[in-house]
């Protein structure tokens, strides 16, 4: 029979492919095995700290679930107007409320001084504000835990996972306030700063 | 004679010739057995025991998916492996596969987070070229180490996780000079 040279070459490219592949086909053949780690997943922990009025119902996180930093109103005790030569007292408990699963230290910090506002009645000149750490809301009424600190000090505090810690405030009204100033208001701000440690 | 009778007599001389050739079967014989033996097949195989994770202060972490990370954490993952390797002329490459530095859930930490290439170790460190033989058969530690890096800011990568489930180790038999690759 004869054959063309087309039909020749063919023949020689097929069996060129079929040599090849056997060749690769028994290096696949020869044992193998393979086994997983099962290393899991690693999930990193959230950054929670929990913020407490004095009131204690009055509670958020510093960071709500949008992302953006939490404002608490803090309750004065005593409450209602503040006479000249007098104080009032507020504070706001933290908490180190974070899951993480090793330790987690975090220092929290008044981030700056108290700004006032008073909508231009001059209020604000006439109020001092202290602040200072301390272990529980409780201490915050007593005028005692103030007397040491300067009104510029912006105190820190370290806070252990699970644990809390208290920022207190003293906001005292001059006595030589004008008696102008009379039923005026003023806000104040603290911003506290929370890191990791 | 008749044709009956010529038959039986051919049959008749058939049968004789028949009963001649039965007499070479009580002739010399013998018979012996080969004794080839048995063949016997090699192993290989790959065992990979329960790892565990710690973290830098050396604590076991008893369940991983129950530990949350936090920047400056380094957690170490370390695992024996059981090689098993037989056969006279079995070579093997144990080898890591699957994902490891910048794996899956790089991009959910921010780049705040990285898991180090998986080392095999047994004395000294095991290559992915390194050639096995029997004689390496045995315990080989594997170790992989994720950090949550320092340096992260902000809130970065809370809640975020990282997958290492693709990491995996495969035992792959050379082969010998002379095979025959088929």
């Amino acid at each position: 029979m004869r054959s063309s040279p087309m039909l020749k070459a063919a023949g020689l490219v097929l069996a060129a492919v079929l040599l090849g592949l056997l060749a690769v086909q028994g290096s696949y053949a020869l044992w193998n095995t393979a086994v997983s780690a099962n290393a899991g997943t690693i999930q990193a922990a959230d950054f929670r700290v929990s913020l407490t009025d004095t009131s204690v119902n009055n509670t958020t996180d510093m960071t709500l679930p949008d992302g953006t930093a939490a404002a608490i109103a803090l309750t004065t005790t005593p409450a209602g107007t503040v006479l000249p030569g007098q104080a009032t007292y507020a504070g706001v408990r933290l908490g180190n409320v974070t899951n993480a699963g090793g330790d987690f230290t975090i220092q929290a910090a008044l981030g700056s001084t108290p700004g006032k506002t008073d909508a231009g009645s001059g209020l604000a000149g006439y109020l001092t504000v202290k602040a200072v750490a301390a272990a529980a809301l409780d201490q915050c009424s007593s005028a005692a835990l103030y007397a040491s600190a300067p009104p510029a000090d912006l105190p820190a505090m370290t806070i252990a996972k699970g644990a809390t810690g208290v920022f207190c405030f003293q906001v005292a009204l001059n006595a030589a306030t004008p008696a102008a100033l009379a039923g005026s208001t003023a806000a104040i701000t603290l911003p506290i700063v929370v890191t990791q440690q | 004679m008749n044709k009956m009778g010529k038959g039986a007599i051919a049959t008749g001389v058939g049968v004789l010739l028949l009963v001649g050739g039965g007499g070479t079967l009580a002739t010399w014989n013998q018979a012996q057995n080969a004794s080839m033996g048995s063949v016997v097949s090699g192993d290989l195989n790959l065992v990979a025991s329960n790892g565990k994770w710690t973290n830098a202060a050396g604590t076991a972490i008893a369940d991983i998916s129950a530990y949350r990370v936090v920047p400056g954490d380094v957690l170490t993952y370390t695992q024996d492996v059981n090689v098993t390797l037989t056969g006279d002329l079995m070579t093997a490459k144990l080898t890591v596969t699957g994902v490891g530095a910048d794996g899956t859930g790089s991009a959910a930490f921010g780049g705040a987070a990285t898991a180090s290439a998986t080392t095999l170790t047994k004395g000294t460190q095991v290559l992915p070229d390194a050639i096995l033989k029997p004689s390496d058969s045995g315990v080989v530690k594997a170790s992989t180490t994720f950090t949550f890096k320092s340096s992260a800011t902000g809130r970065t990568a809370t809640n975020a996780s990282y997958s290492l489930g693709n990491i995996g180790y495969a035992l792959v038999q050379q082969a010998p000079a002379s095979a025959n690759n088929s």
